[in-house]
């Protein structure tokens, strides 16, 4: 039997690791699974850039049907991630700083980071930048469900908070209450 | 025993004198013989040597072939620099032979952390000749095995195992596989890597606690397979990923 690589439905192409059966299961061997942990989380990673996603729930390993079946399950070789492996899955990546407990306090879902708050921050400005945004106010919902599809389409509100709390230190944004919410600021660079 | 004294004794202490000399004589020529044959030889095969030249490099076969003819009249081309300078300069096998070294060195330490440091020969091949860019066939596994006899003096543990059943692996960690070992090893071969406590206990007459203690041992303590606990027929298998063939 030979390991190859798979090209799913929605168009992203798997690893031949995803159709090794052991994959699926927590190795007791603490080198063996530090690689594995690595390729999981480079695979969740880029599987939640190709497909937009930023939440990432134990229940997805529980319960057949969510977003993430294309990767968490192989109908192929019938092998599916248990879900205690996923969640300590999730406490590697937070502990790498490649997600975060949200809301925190509870251990059931991550938001992603397949980009940094940084990168967000950077991709944030530019965008505002570049639509002729700059020193008008937008609120949050401006900015996460754009008129237009925008990079930023999506985005859940803590990551876009932390991003602009990013940029408000080097004073390219601030922070503004508006009558429905949140708003924001931008300046120059 | 009585010893002559008078001419007599003289004369024959003089005779063999003479003989000593004659057979200095005859083997100096002898010896010269010898050298002007060696050279003459040295020369027929330089001269094979640098007019295929591009053969031994380029055709598996051809190199094959060359080097039979010279381990049966006991020279190596490929012994390294410090030993046969002259062969790797008429024949630029001793870069390639190094070059080969460096790359198969290069698969090695990039799969230990997925194979736990063994793999399997013919993967390596095909790994090697697709980093070299060639096509499979060009480099074969003699000279993968002569490539990594000349790494034994970096005393990095690259070793050749035969595991049976026409398998070999080569192990690039110092750790001593043992005989249980390698016989699970070859039987992960026949089913693609996977392997349970049932299939050395039909197959090979183990008992069970002797099956599970080696993969166990093979699991936990080196890292040389993996553990499927979804497994379809026993629950817990296990997958030797050396034995695994990889499409990537």
């Amino acid at each position: 039997m030979a390991l190859s690589t798979h090209t799913t439905p929605s168009g992203f192409l798997l690893p031949s690791i995803h159709s090794a059966p052991p994959f699926f299961t927590e190795q007791p061997n603490q080198n063996t699974q530090a690689h594995l942990t690595e390729q999981w989380i480079r695979l969740i990673l880029t599987y939640a850039r190709h497909k937009r996603l930023f939440v990432l729930r134990v229940d997805d390993a529980e319960v057949p049907g969510g977003d993430w079946d294309e990767i968490l399950r192989n109908e192929r070789i019938n092998r599916r991630i248990p879900p205690s492996y996923l969640s300590s899955l999730m406490a590697s990546m937070i502990a790498k700083n490649l997600a975060v407990y949200e809301p925190s306090k509870q251990t059931r879902a991550v938001l992603l980071y397949w980009r940094l708050p940084e990168e967000w921050a950077d991709v944030l400005h530019s965008w505002a930048t570049a639509t002729g945004q700059l020193n008008t106010i937008l609120t949050f919902y401006e900015i996460s469900d754009p008129p237009i599809p925008s990079p930023l389409s999506g985005i859940p509100i803590p990551l876009l908070r932390r991003a602009i709390t990013i940029l408000s230190r080097s004073n390219r944004a601030q922070i503004i209450g508006v009558a429905d919410g949140e708003g924001v600021r931008f300046f120059i660079g | 025993m009585h010893r002559g004294v008078g001419l007599a004794a003289f004369d024959k202490e003089q005779l063999s004198q003479r003989f000593a000399e004659l057979s200095s004589e005859l083997s100096k020529t002898q010896v010269d013989n010898l050298q002007s044959q060696l050279t003459q030889f040295r020369t027929a095969l330089s001269h094979f040597a640098t007019t295929h030249r591009d053969s031994i490099r380029r055709d598996p076969a051809f190199r094959h072939a060359f080097q039979q003819m010279c381990s049966s009249i006991g020279v190596d081309p490929l012994a390294g620099p410090r030993k046969g300078g002259w062969w790797a300069e008429m024949l630029g096998m001793g870069d390639w032979q190094y070059e080969l070294g460096v790359q198969i060195v290069d698969v090695c330490v990039s799969t230990r952390e997925r194979n736990g440091g063994v793999i399997e020969m013919g993967e390596l091949v095909r790994m090697v000749s697709k980093l070299r860019g060639v096509e499979s066939g060009v480099v074969t596994e003699e000279d993968v095995t002569r490539s990594i006899k000349t790494l034994q003096p970096l005393g990095a543990g690259y070793e050749v195992l035969d595991v049976g059943g026409g398998k070999k692996m080569v192990r690039s960690v110092v750790k001593e596989l043992d005989a249980d070992q390698a016989v699970i090893l070859a039987e992960a071969q026949v089913e693609g890597g996977r392997i349970v406590e049932a299939t050395l206990e039909n197959r090979r007459g183990w008992t069970r606690e002797r099956a599970r203690a080696a993969l166990e041992n093979m699991l936990l303590r080196d890292g040389l397979c993996w553990l499927d606990s979804q497994d379809e027929h026993y629950g817990r298998a296990y997958w030797v990923p050396s034995a695994m063939r990889w499409d990537e």
